[in-house]
């Protein structure tokens, strides 16, 4: 049987807009990457590291899986 | 073109990279067609296109900056570094064991030098072109 696969989404636009309208550009700084990774990330086509992962969770003081889950992938 | 800075640079070194090294390579090819065969011949043509490539890639980076403040490098950068570099190494090791074969074929060093410069040219050129795409589509 094949093992389900996964992919990682996030809600960090939503977040942004709920913070104050928090900009790209004022969360890459908070979380020390630039614009263009928290726009790939938002868009889903990056998946950030641990480490970073909980930098932008520490930015809106949210726990990490109220920003990022697991959701399974559809075949 | 919302583009980092980062992205810009691989575009820049991109076109530089073809214009300088393929344009080196299109008259090369023509005088080792003519039956130039001393390597010599083709250092003053090679020292060229090097020059011309570093002062197109200092102006393309120039120009590059112009509406775009470099960042600095995050792990996104390196990791596109690392997924294009894996996809692309294998051009230049083909390209080191066909000059090696060559060698020991008994081809001329002309071909055998030249060889090895397309292998590293094309290595590169897929790398680059493999970063554009993961800074346009993911990594």
């Amino acid at each position: 049987m094949a093992r389900p696969r996964y992919v990682v989404e996030n809600s960090i636009r939503a977040i942004r807009f709920a913070s104050s309208e928090m900009t790209q550009q004022e969360l890459a700084d908070k979380v020390g990457v630039s614009r263009q990774t928290i726009n790939a990330i938002e868009g889903g086509k990056y998946s950030p590291s641990l480490e970073v992962a909980f930098e932008i969770a520490r930015a809106f003081n949210k726990p990490l899986d109220s920003v990022f889950r697991s959701v399974p992938v559809r075949s | 073109m919302h583009a980092s800075f980062e992205e810009k640079s691989v575009w820049v070194q991109l076109v530089c990279l073809l214009v300088a090294l393929g344009g080196y390579l299109v008259i090369a090819g023509r005088m080792m067609a003519a039956g130039v065969s001393e390597l010599p011949a083709y250092a003053p043509l090679f020292v060229a296109a090097v020059v011309l490539l570093v002062v197109m890639l200092g102006v393309g980076h120039a120009l590059a900056l112009i509406g775009s403040r470099p960042e600095g490098r995050d792990e996104r950068d390196r990791r596109i570094d690392w997924r294009a570099e894996h996809g692309s190494s294998w051009v230049l090791a083909a390209g080191v064991f066909a000059s090696i074969t060559a060698m020991v074929l008994g081809v001329p060093n002309v071909w055998v030098a030249h060889t090895l410069l397309v292998s590293m040219m094309l290595s590169e050129v897929l790398g680059l072109v493999l970063k554009i795409r993961f800074y346009r589509l993911g990594v």
